[in-house]
């Protein structure tokens, strides 16, 4: 009797999948973007940005690039994202291993705002030769004045917000 | 949130007083009043902005605004306030060095109209291709090393330069002594260097046979300008001596100079002139050639008669001559400016001469009037009043009105720079910290100005230190700790050895506990802080045992006795190094508390360091240990080995009878 039973649900499976790979959407409803996945001894740490999916923006946590070259009438959308990029990688990269959270790059008018999150890893000294050298390439770089928001953590574990 | 609130408050009188508009507008229909619209005002596009600015004044509960808000980044020291701002222009200076560098690649054109100072600067060499609008560019631009090289360049290309380009030219290399000054848009530097080295300024700085004389030589027919240029280049880095020659030379062409020239000429008097006398007479004489030739003085004339006159001592003739000049320009329309002001401080206030109170009457003048900087001169003025009213007249009142003065308006700027500012306040801190109440100064001058507007220096802390001795006020000395702890003054000696003063000295009935407690809690820090010193120091703090011994009373008077027990040790295992021992009152508190804890051994400790220091009071002590706690055999023999038997037995035999 189980033996008929599993057959026949097999077959209903099987019918299913046919029926199923007919459909083009259904595939595509699996998003994985911006999700973290647990992890086998669920010590992974997790900042409040990560633990949000990003279905969660604008609800629970916010952009992290702020302007308005994507709304009617904006101007530049394709070089301000390849601009947000280039910024990213250089104040990651300069910033060694400092950024604990994500960069934030906000314009208004002619003024690009980088904020974000550094752990005091250096002398403040050396912080400030950073912050005053990031400034001063990136507005030679996009030629429009560029300044930093810094807020520095004592310890990474500052800004766990959970662990998964 | 403070602004919201006060512009909420404002647009609210505002709707009040609209209202009362409106009232009265509809009572006076009747009177058919014809309404008048008052013609626009024309208003340039930043004047808003600096409407608003105007409603914002320093916040002294915040780090200045070029410093980051938050806790790691604020500076909270002297040392610190300058190495995060100078930190930040090196790194600027870094960008600047890696687009010089590779300069090909920061060509692009984000900048929509291209922002010129974006870009990397042009770079001149012998091979490059130049113009006569590259130099006016260089010249605009005061690249003074650039404008050199591209004029060879035009000159070897066989162009021709037009007399008023080479003027120009002229002007720029005179102007900055043919070399770079410190780029404008590194203000912090400007701000924390020191120059107010008057003695290092005032040294023949010209740079012979430099380009600024070659280009001169090849001007074939030099104008008046021309020769008030090359003058008053000269004179400003006092190259006094071919000024002067230059100056002889136009004369006698017929030339008519500008007043600038004369200035300088003026300035320089105590260069060219020995005694006072010659000094005078030769301003004289300037000035009657500045009237015969028709040349109206100016402020700078003025500035630079006083300049002359502040150094030439402090006889009553030269106050005279002070106040007939002031008079004289006076009558000619000519407002004096805060340098003006400043050079009569210096005459009329020397150190040597008699009390003058003529700050009063300057004061009176200025009083609640924005001031423009109008001379060089005028950034002295503020630092120089605080002092005169320190050190010269003793008026915390008058302190007040010249501080008051300061925070009109933009005033502000003219403090000068970093040094300057400190030095005022230096100057207005010690001043108020002796005339007006502690408790007032504390609370209405030290705690809004330190540490985000001013810290004080180690000078400045003693002296606020000896007002707490002088008026008991015990309370302040944990929040002074805490300063002097994040100022980086805990390694001063002086400093240290005042607080624990106080600290001892302090007899008053204890309200509540907290104060001894917070004064263990100092004099424990003390002794760490003095015990871990770096080997290497220099200017180290000796550990005296007078100051083991404060400390150690400190914390008996706390209770602690394990840390009490720490010093003891420190005491008896160094006896060697430390210099000196503490009072015996202190070591007698010890072993009070040793009986009371019944811990004969460290009593017996205690009383081996008081014969081995000498005090005559230790058999007492050995007695008085043997009277109240019931020692054993082995305590008893360690004790009449160190007192003897005599006084021990003695006591004993007492009791049994």
């Amino acid at each position: 009797m189980s033996i008929l039973k599993n057959v026949l649900l097999q077959n209903m499976k099987l019918q299913k999948n046919i029926t199923r790979s007919m459909h083009l959407s259904p595939a595509c409803l699996k998003s994985q973007a911006g999700r973290y996945r647990i992890s086998a001894k669920k010590d992974f740490p997790l900042t409040y940005e990560m633990a949000n999916p990003p279905h969660q923006i604008a609800h629970r946590k916010s952009w992290n690039s702020w302007n308005t070259s994507n709304l009617d009438g904006g101007i530049r959308p394709a070089e301000t994202a390849v601009e947000d990029i280039f910024v990213r990688k250089f104040v990651t990269g300069t910033w060694q291993g400092l950024f604990a959270s994500e960069v934030i790059i906000k314009r208004q008018h002619n003024i690009i705002r980088i904020a974000g999150i550094t752990s005091r890893g250096i002398s403040p000294r050396k912080m400030y030769f950073l912050i005053g050298y990031t400034e001063e390439f990136l507005s030679f770089w996009l030629q429009c004045p560029v300044k930093m928001e810094l807020q520095t953590i004592a310890d990474k574990k500052d800004i766990v917000f959970k662990y998964i | 949130m403070k602004l919201s609130i006060t512009t909420f408050k404002r647009s609210q009188t505002y709707l009040q007083s609209s209202c009362s508009h409106l009232w009265r507008g509809l009572n006076s229909i009747g009177n058919e009043e014809k309404i008048e619209i008052p013609k626009r005002i024309h208003r340039s596009p930043t004047d808003i902005l600096r409407c608003l600015e105007t409603t914002i004044s320093r916040d002294p509960t915040a780090a200045h605004y070029k410093y980051h808000d938050d806790p790691y980044l604020i500076p909270m020291s002297n040392v610190g306030k300058r190495t995060f701002a100078m930190a930040q222009e090196a790194g600027r200076k870094a960008a600047h060095w890696v687009r010089k560098e590779n300069a090909e690649l920061f060509n692009h054109l984000e900048a929509d109209p291209v922002i010129p100072s974006f870009l990397p600067k042009l770079v001149y060499t012998e091979e490059s291709k130049v113009t006569e609008d590259d130099l006016i560019k260089v010249i605009a631009n005061c690249q003074v090393q650039d404008a050199q090289i591209v004029y060879k360049l035009l000159k070897n290309q066989g162009n021709k330069i037009s007399a008023d380009l080479q003027q120009a030219l002229l002007e720029l290399v005179c102007y900055y002594n043919c070399s770079d000054g410190i780029a404008e848009e590194f203000i912090e530097e400007r701000w924390f260097r020191q120059s107010s080295n008057l003695k290092e300024r005032q040294r023949k700085t010209w740079k012979d046979s430099s380009f600024a004389e070659e280009l001169f030589q090849t001007i074939s027919n030099p104008t008046a300008e021309t020769y008030c240029t090359i003058i008053q280049g000269m004179n400003k880095y006092f190259q006094v001596d071919r000024a002067w020659k230059l100056f002889e030379e136009a004369q006698n062409k017929g030339f008519v100079l500008t007043t600038d020239t004369y200035n300088s000429v003026i300035r320089v008097a105590n260069f060219l002139k020995e005694s006072f006398d010659m000094r005078w007479t030769f301003i004289v004489n300037t000035l009657d050639d500045m009237n015969k030739a028709g040349v109206k003085p100016n402020l700078g004339t003025l500035n630079s008669v006083l300049h002359v006159l502040s150094t030439m001592g402090t006889s009553r003739t030269v106050k005279d001559y002070i106040l007939n000049i002031l008079s004289e320009f006076k009558s000619l329309g000519i407002e004096p400016s805060l340098g003006t002001w400043y050079y009569v401080l210096v005459t009329y206030c020397k150190e040597r001469g008699m009390v003058s109170t003529i700050l009063h009457d300057i004061m009176n003048q200025l009083e609640n009037k924005e001031q423009q900087i109008k001379d060089i001169s005028d950034t002295n003025f503020f630092v120089t009043a605080m002092d005169i009213c320190r050190n010269h007249l003793n008026d915390a009142d008058l302190a007040k009105r010249v501080d008051k003065l300061l925070h009109v308006g933009s005033n502000y700027d003219l403090i000068g720079d970093s040094y300057k500012e400190s030095i005022y306040y230096r100057h207005y801190f010690i001043l108020m910290s002796t005339s007006i109440p502690l408790e007032e100064f504390m609370s209405n001058i030290y705690d809004v100005l330190v540490p985000n507007i001013y810290v004080p220096e180690p000078g400045v802390m003693s002296e606020i230190l000896k007002q707490i001795e002088v008026n008991a006020a015990v309370d302040y000395i944990p929040k002074l700790w805490t300063d002097m702890t994040t100022f980086d003054h805990t390694d001063r000696e002086s400093l240290v050895e005042a607080v624990l003063n106080i600290m001892v000295d302090d007899v008053s009935p204890k309200k509540d506990t907290t104060l001894t407690e917070s004064f263990a809690a100092i004099a424990w820090d003390i002794y760490v802080k003095v015990e871990n010193q770096n080997i290497k120091k220099i200017n180290k703090i000796n550990l005296t045992g007078d100051l083991l011994g404060k400390v150690m009373l400190m914390l008996l008077k706390n209770d602690d006795f394990d840390k009490a027990c720490k010093i003891m040790d420190k005491l008896d295992r160094d006896h060697q190094t430390v210099a000196g021992v503490p009072k015996i009152e202190v070591l007698e508190l010890f072993i009070d508390h040793c009986i009371e804890r019944k811990m004969p051994t460290r009593a017996i400790i205690c009383i081996e360091y008081c014969s081995d220091s000498g005090f005559p009071q230790c058999g007492v002590l050995a007695s008085k240990l043997n009277e109240k706690l019931t020692l054993d055999e082995d305590h008893l023999n360690r004790l009449s080995r160190i007192v003897g038997d005599m006084k021990l037995s003695s006591k004993v035999a007492e009791e049994v009878h």
